[in-house]
């Protein structure tokens, strides 16, 4: 078994990490700071394929694969966390969920400027009455001639603001429950569509996190994705694949704080030495390693069995979990190390910590992971 | 027009000090695992080329003599924008000097046909001896202007921005040219495209031998070498920053306070 | 016949800061190797005024054509001179004329070349003329030794001190013929544009005040325009914002700009990357104000300030002011 990258994944990463390195990282401090969209790198990323990592070809995508997505987001989220939950939620919970389930007239008109990164999309399930229920909806499509009307409210919908095109799931009868959840494609500019608010965040503040109001919106019946009914097994499949990326996303915070932990303590000289030389620092930088390298691999684990068309639920959910508290474990004990500067906003890690903490949340909770892990292991 | 550009893999240049550490038996830098990259200004070379070829139309080939590593170098390369590369590679080259790497990047060149233009980066991001680009133009027999930051070429002739240290020279010259490029706002090497990873790692690129360029074995490696590397030395640099705090009028005064006792001012 | 040549310039009537540069190298290398120093000159100019730093013969090839540069007919030239002298190491200056000429009339001469010297030693009972030079970015140094005669090699700019008289000196002047036809010329300069610096040239000023990426824009210049006035230095930059067309490539500060060695630098905004840390090395002191307090930069600097540049540069400005009386 082979646990390295082909050349060819590594050339990917090369350009990847050096992107993020020299256009995204540079800007990361600032898009926090500001709580500011980072516009022009989203824009410099589309035109290079990140958008749409691993949609064919033909359909405006890059043509790669999971792997190289969760390269990818880990190689943009060590630069910015806020940068990698946008290009997470439109790879994952836009692009790939229209390419599996949208008919080919969708696809050419909706997928293809999504993966160029030329449009923006959203992914609409949370309510305020549905987090972890995400199967009691109440946001209702009503089926009238050949449209669907929309009414309710979506909430902590990540690129709410900037979106063009928002994935919508809404119920066709509160009475079936889950049944009768169904997907549909909504336009920015629909009349009866608006975001009603941008919440203020604690972390990923360059991404906007919204409420959005759906007001007699009428949507054409051909938005519809797969069939009535079908929305909340759409949104199953696409959270396999949405939790790798945000895996990933953790990753890539706990590694930017491990290595900020790591020339932090070999610089900083207390007792005449610098704080590596400390077994309490090296026991903590090792064990940070330790967590990071385990979720990786999870990570990977899911990624490729996604590649391979194999179903992952679980793989993936033990992927998002163990990055996710690997990520807030790392940040936290990354400020630890670095004492009284990491506390202190010119340092990186106070924001490595506070991005890290909306990964243990978003995209199914810590516990709905846990409930994943367990239904599969008990049959 | 058809182009060929030599690019040089290194050690990335960009590493902290603290992770720099020599190696005593080849008297250079120990590669311990450390990322390798295209020479810095090897990419700024390519990007002026790509910009031609998007200009006036052509081809553009890159060539790299050195390890077998490098053809990750070339690949790179394609998935910028080149159409083909091609990679000389011999045990029998090891230990050469400028001279011995000319030689064996000129017979490539011949192989692949002299072009209208061959660019190098103006100096490597490791040993930065700005040899290799001048005696490859001496050994095609090539014109050859050095530290140019911009090229334009109109029917026939090339138009090129020679870089000195008042300011900057603009040099006219019929091809074949070879310049050694310098980094300036219009080469800023670009960012491949992912689906252009895709295809670039999947083309073949040939590794040309000594043997295969018809190179006189007497002209390469360490046997002909005309100057050696006796000794390479770690400069003691122990500086200590010291940080002012405060706010800012506080961080001043004691800045000039220092700067006065150092007789900086 | 004297071995070591120098390739050097005169104006104004007496030798170029490069040549003395140059001559001081060459007078190490003549004591220890126990040769004769000569110097090349192109074109006019009075060579007598060479004498006086041991220089025993100047050979001249005053051809029309060589009066503005071109390398293919100043590579002829210096060929001819190089082999008239019977060179066996010649010496040129690491600038932008030793960068267009040293390798090539080293594979002309079938010699060796050694680049960017900063220090020139000889070793041994052999004799053996031993040159350092900076590599990997100034991270290390490397002792080459030349393992055949004659040898190029270029010197550093502003690294050896300019050399002093020797006394009243005796020389004499060799004519060389050389016949160069301007179609050996496959180059021609269709223009040269001299960049606006006004004030102390940026080699020569005892404070050097830089800015970088971290300024954020071209504007970010007009603060350190003014602490260098105060300062009575000049104004440099990184590569990052030369490159980004904020400021003239002629104020690049590194590997590939200038090399500059004043009392005082200052790198605002300046991340400190290798290749602009290897064009200050000679700097006495190093200050770096970077809002950054993780930038490679305070690994060099002697002293620095972790802050906005725009809080910090006009209370330093005024206090320089006050200070210098100004």
């Amino acid at each position: 078994m082979d646990l390295g990258l082909s050349p060819r994944q590594e050339m990917f990463r090369d350009m990847v990490r050096d992107f993020a390195e020299k256009e995204v990282a540079p800007r990361a401090a600032a898009v926090d700071a500001e709580a500011r969209f980072p516009a022009q790198t989203i824009r410099m990323m589309g035109e290079l394929g990140l958008m749409g990592v691993a949609i064919p070809e033909e359909y405006g995508g890059a043509g790669g694969d999971m792997i190289c997505y969760v390269i990818a987001i880990e190689e943009i989220s060590r630069a910015c966390a806020s940068t990698g939950v946008i290009m997470s939620i439109n790879n994952s919970m836009v692009c790939d969920l229209i390419h599996k389930f949208g008919d080919e007239r969708q696809k050419r008109r909706f997928l293809i400027p999504l993966a160029r990164g030329e449009q923006l999309g959203c992914f609409c399930l949370s309510e305020p009455d549905a987090g972890s229920d995400s199967g009691n909806l109440r946001v209702t499509a009503t089926a009238e001639g050949d449209h669907f009307v929309l009414n309710g409210v979506k909430n902590f919908i990540t690129n709410g603001r900037e979106a063009d095109i928002a994935i919508v799931f809404a119920t066709v009868d509160r009475q079936l429950k889950h049944k009768g959840i169904s997907a549909l494609v909504v336009e920015k500019g629909t009349p009866g569509f608006q975001v009603l608010k941008e919440e203020n965040k604690l972390g990923i503040r360059g991404s906007s996190t919204c409420q959005l109001l759906f007001e007699q919106c009428r949507v054409p019946r051909e938005n519809l994705l797969g069939e009535i009914g079908e929305g909340f097994r759409i949104a199953m499949v696409s959270l396999d694949g949405g939790r790798i990326g945000i895996a990933a996303q953790a990753v890539g915070i706990a590694r930017a704080a491990l290595e900020a932990s790591l020339q932090y303590a070999r610089g900083r000289v207390q007792f005449g030495r610098p704080i590596a030389a400390f077994q309490a620092i090296q026991f903590l930088l090792a064990d940070m390693a330790i967590r990071i390298d385990a979720a990786r691999l999870l990570t990977y684990r899911a990624a490729s069995l996604r590649d391979g068309g194999v179903p992952c639920t679980r793989e993936s959910s033990m992927a998002k979990l163990s990055a996710s508290e690997a990520a807030m474990w790392v940040t936290t004990k990354a400020i630890q190390i670095y004492g009284g500067y990491g506390y202190i906003t010119d340092y990186p890690v106070e924001r490595h910590f506070r991005d890290a903490k909306v990964t243990e949340i978003y995209e199914g909770t810590s516990e709905i992971q846990r409930l994943v892990i367990a239904g599969h292991l008990l049959g | 027009m058809r182009i060929v550009v030599c690019v040089k893999q290194i050690i990335d240049p960009e590493l902290p000090a603290s992770q720099f550490r020599i190696d005593a038996s080849s008297n250079r830098q120990r590669p311990n695992g450390h990322p390798l990259v295209i020479s810095p200004y090897d990419e700024n070379a390519l990007e002026v080329a790509l910009r031609l070829k998007e200009k006036v139309g052509g081809t553009v080939a890159v060539v790299s003599a050195g390890e077998p590593s490098a053809i990750s170098a070339l690949r790179k390369g394609l998935a910028m924008g080149a159409d083909e590369a091609a990679l000389i590679s011999d045990p029998a080259l090891d230990g050469s000097d400028a001279f011995g790497l000319a030689a064996a990047l000129a017979r490539g060149i011949q192989k692949l046909g002299i072009p209208d233009l061959v660019l190098c980066g103006c100096e490597s991001g490791d040993w930065a001896d700005r040899t290799v680009g001048p005696i490859l133009a001496e050994a095609l027999n090539i014109p050859c202007v050095s530290f140019v930051a911009q090229v334009d070429g109109e029917d026939g002739r090339l138009r090129m921005r020679r870089v000195v240290e008042e300011g900057y020279e603009v040099w006219e010259g019929a091809p074949p040219l070879l310049l050694t490029i310098l980094s300036h706002e219009s080469n800023i090497p670009r960012y491949p495209k992912v689906k252009d990873i895709m295809t670039a790692s999947r083309r073949s690129i040939p590794t040309w031998s000594a043997a295969d360029l018809g190179v006189e074995a007497g002209d390469i490696g360490k046997a002909a070498i005309r100057t050696e590397v006796q000794q390479l030395t770690l400069p003691s640099r122990e500086s200590r920053c010291e940080l002012m705090d405060g706010e800012p009028a506080q961080q001043v005064t004691t800045l000039i306070t220092k700067l006065r006792e150092r007789k900086a001012i | 016949m004297p071995g070591i040549f120098v390739f050097g310039t005169i104006e104004n009537g007496i030798p170029s800061r490069s040549t003395l540069e140059l001559l001081t190298g060459a007078q190490r290398l003549a004591a220890g190797l126990q040769e004769g120093v000569s110097v090349g000159l192109l074109g006019p100019g009075d060579g007598a005024s060479l004498y006086r730093y041991g220089v025993e013969a100047v050979y001249r090839a005053n051809d029309p054509l060589v009066k503005e540069y071109q390398a293919d007919l100043y590579l002829l030239a210096l060929q001819r001179i190089a082999q008239a002298a019977g060179a066996k190491v010649l010496l040129l200056p690491g600038d932008s004329l030793g960068r267009d000429l040293a390798a090539r009339l080293a594979f002309r001469l079938k010699a060796g070349v050694v680049t960017d010297v900063i220090e020139i030693d000889i070793e041994g009972p052999e004799k053996m003329p031993r040159f350092t030079r900076p590599v990997y970015g100034g991270k290390a140094a490397a002792v080459i030794v030349p393992k055949r005669f004659p040898v190029v090699v270029t010197l550093k700019p502003r690294t050896f001190d300019p050399a002093g008289p020797m006394g009243q000196g005796k020389g004499k002047e060799v004519p060389v013929e050389i016949s160069l036809d301007p179609a050996q010329a496959r180059t021609r300069m269709a223009e040269r544009v001299q960049e606006e610096t006004t004030g102390v040239k940026l080699e020569d000023a005892p404070a050097v005040v830089s800015g970088g990426r971290g300024l954020g824009g071209p504007e970010g210049f007009t603060l350190l325009v003014e602490l260098a006035r105060v300062l009575k230095g000049a104004v440099g930059a990184s590569r990052a914002a030369t490159d980004a067309g904020w400021v003239p490539s002629s104020m690049q500060v590194g590997q590939t700009g200038k090399t500059v060695s004043p009392d005082l630098y200052i790198a605002v905004g300046i991340s400190g990357a290798t290749q602009h840390v290897a064009g200050i090395s000679g700097a006495k002191t190093i200050v770096a104000i970077n809002a950054d307090p993780e930038a490679p930069i305070f690994k060099v600097a002697h002293l620095g300030i972790v802050g906005d540049y725009k809080a910090i540069l006009p209370p330093l400005i005024a206090k320089c002011r006050e200070l210098m009386g100004s």
